[in-house]
């Protein structure tokens, strides 16, 4: 009889834990998600604003400051009311003295959302240094406000006027016109293999490739493999790829290489509440640091003299992540921002893309020591690059129409434009905005992809 | 004590078995618990700033290939989800389904009129990217890429986003649902220039 009892529990005690255990598991999958996604509508309010600052004038524009407001309260259908936005900027000569507030006005008859501006008198204006501005925007009603650059006065934008710049007339571009012939370093088919490169969301779904590459001193070439978390890095002259895998969230994502060897990743997403990381690795793709930038998007990464620097938006400031070798707090590298990029050679570079044009300063201190003003008759997207060789510039900027799209490559100097060819576009793989070229001593080194798989090529540029 | 232990494996291992073998339901939870299906509200007045203010609030939302509904608490409610599989009921509109509620667009591929909808209407709306970038529909028309202004699109075969902003370096700010690991959010891009993707407009807006 009690051998019976205890057989019966025996076999009883288990089916009792596997009826409660599938239970609770069951409920703890449908009952957790389920609470955690009936968060309800949470309508919150909108606030958000942007700004193109006029970074390099002519003479004979209006220097006129223009926000972007997007407001919003309660749920969608309300989103054509807008709400009451305010704003001022805070103008004074670069460099000098105290800023003057300047009133923005609503430029919508509502006075809601829309877009505010100021124009700034000519005695500012007309400073050769040129001004220095920043903007203050609030909604009182949401209790919402906006700093724009987010820095302030202590990092506020620097709109310079371009004093004899070498003006150059590009005409109508030529699609399929004179190209170079490149010296192909890497290449990697599509696929999974030790030496392919992976496409994020497959080939039907907007296909991404690796989203970025760099090239050292020494010639070794990076590729950053973002959907298989690696590294494909070519020792110069290998025909094969070694393989560095790297702790990284597997989206596109910027890179640039140190001198010290370290490797730099920008990440393009981030966890909820939080902007997105620099990685930097060492050599073997150890994670030396995670350093989360100041902004809500960054764009670019690259190396100045003394450590990376993030493009980050919406400010369109350069910011250091680190400084004296110390990972920069957010509110640090907001504080240290500047339109201008820091060049490892020293001195800095200003561009600015207006319409069919480009200006472009070379900055030093506060001296704008050369300047070139290029205009197109064909559209103008993107500035690729611009990099300094000695005392010339290279630029490689995006030619486009509707149908068809090349890089132009020019090569400027004081005198004018001394060298230009063209590149075909080789984008059938999206990469990072603006990781497709890099500059090294005289050699130019460009990503670029076909439904075959991805290569960098090698063009040596004609300096003297 | 051999009784207590026998309870706990068991118990444990079925815990296992159970949230492994429900854990495939996960991703249909949140059209079910927080999506309707309530008819749009035809508005008169609308502008590009007040489509803006919409697409913000989808920011930081999840992707669902082929969903359209979504929250606004800043996070992606059903994370990795199977991106294979369009029905899978998480949270976010794809890139297509975001632009037709962003463009506050009719189910009607003939009306161009303005049908404001909730953010919590699970709806994609008829148009895949390829069809935004032909500029089908009544209210979409295809314009020169040069000419494109803030909540106009730039679309190619298998994607759509929304013009924000421009930068100084001729890139433009795209406010776009991009992909299941992405969600929704502003990134800087370069599809202007690219001649995968064409200019598409929505015709009417107010201002």
């Amino acid at each position: 009889m009690r051998r019976g009892k205890s057989l019966h529990l025996r076999l009883a005690l288990p089916l009792l834990g596997l009826v409660i255990g599938c239970a609770a598991g069951v409920a703890s999958v449908a009952l957790g998600p389920a609470a955690a996604q009936r968060t309800g509508p949470e309508q919150r309010a909108v606030f958000d604003a942007t700004h193109l600052p006029p970074l390099l004038t002519m003479p004979d524009e209006r220097a006129e400051l223009a926000y972007d407001v997007y407001c919003a309260a309660g749920d969608d259908e309300g989103a054509e009311a807008g709400c009451d936005v305010r704003g001022a900027v805070f103008v004074r000569r670069a460099g000098r003295g105290s800023f003057e507030r300047l009133a923005l006005s609503s430029q919508k008859s509502n006075g809601g959302s829309g877009q505010l501006a100021a124009r700034v008198p000519n005695s500012l204006a007309s400073q050769s240094g040129g001004f220095e501005y920043y903007a203050e925007l609030k909604a009182p009603d949401l209790g919402e406000r906006v700093t724009i650059p987010a820095g302030g006065a202590d990092a506020p934008h620097t709109s310079r006027p371009l004093e004899n710049p070498v003006d150059i007339a590009l005409g109508r571009h030529s699609f399929g016109g004179v190209r170079r012939v490149g010296v192909r370093l890497a290449l990697a088919a599509w696929g999974d293999g030790p030496a392919q490169a992976g496409l994020e969301q497959g080939r039907q779904l907007g296909a991404i490739g690796p989203s970025a590459f760099d090239v050292d001193a020494a010639g070794t070439v990076s590729v950053l493999d973002q959907a298989h978390r690696r590294l494909l890095r070519w020792r110069k002259g290998a025909r094969e790829p070694i393989r560095v895998p790297l702790s990284i969230a597997g989206t596109i994502a910027d890179l640039a290489v140190g001198n010290d060897g370290s490797t730099y990743v920008l990440e393009s997403t981030a966890e909820p509440g939080r902007n997105a990381l620099v990685r930097r690795f060492d050599d073997a793709g150890r994670e030396l640091e995670a350093i989360e930038t100041a902004e809500r998007t960054s764009s670019q990464i690259r190396m100045a003299q003394d450590g990376a620097l993030v493009l980050g938006h919406r400010s369109h400031h350069w910011m250091p992540v680190t400084v004296g070798g110390v990972p920069a707090s957010p509110e640090v590298q907001l504080r240290r921002g500047r339109d201008g990029r820091s060049l490892r050679t020293g001195g800095e570079i200003v561009l600015f893309r207006h319409a069919n044009e480009l200006r472009v300063a070379m900055i030093s201190g506060r001296s704008m020591t050369r300047s070139w003003r290029l205009t197109s008759a064909t559209p103008l997207a993107e500035v690729q690059l611009a990099e300094p060789i000695e005392q010339r510039l290279v630029l490689v900027v995006r030619m486009y129409d509707d149908d068809v799209d090349e890089f132009a490559v020019l090569t400027v100097d004081r005198s004018g434009l001394v060298d230009q060819f063209t590149l075909d576009a080789a984008d059938w793989a999206e990469t990072a905005p603006l990781s497709r070229f890099r500059l090294v001593g005289k050699s130019l080194y460009r990503l670029g992809s076909t439904p075959a798989g991805a290569f960098v090529d090698r063009f040596d540029l004609e300096v003297r | 004590m051999l009784v207590s232990r026998t309870l706990l494996v068991t118990f444990g291992l079925a815990l296992s078995v159970g949230w492994v073998g429900s854990a495939a339901a996960y991703h249909t939870r949140f059209v079910a618990d927080n999506c309707n299906y309530a008819a749009p509200t035809p508005t008169s007045v609308i502008t590009r700033d007040g489509s803006a203010a919409v697409a913000l609030r989808a920011r930081y939302e999840g992707y669902q290939w082929a969903g359209g509904c979504w929250n606004d608490n800043d996070r992606d409610d059903s994370p990795g989800d199977p991106t294979t599989d369009a029905g899978t009921g998480g949270e976010g509109g794809d890139c297509s389904g975001f632009a037709f509620k962003v463009w506050r667009e009719s189910l009607d591929t003939s009306d161009s009129s303005f049908q404001q909808w909730g953010m919590l209407r699970y709806v994609h709306g008829p148009y895949t990217a390829a069809a935004f970038k032909a500029g089908s529909g009544a209210p979409n028309v295809t314009v020169s890429k040069s000419a494109l202004i803030k909540m106009d699109a730039l679309a190619s075969d298998g994607h759509i986003g929304l013009v924000y902003a421009v930068n100084p370096d001729g890139t433009d700010q795209i406010i776009e649902a991009k992909g299941e690991a992405y969600g929704t959010n502003i990134w800087t891009r370069t599809y202007r220039g690219s001649s995968s993707y064409s200019g598409v407009r929505r015709t009417g807006w107010s201002s």
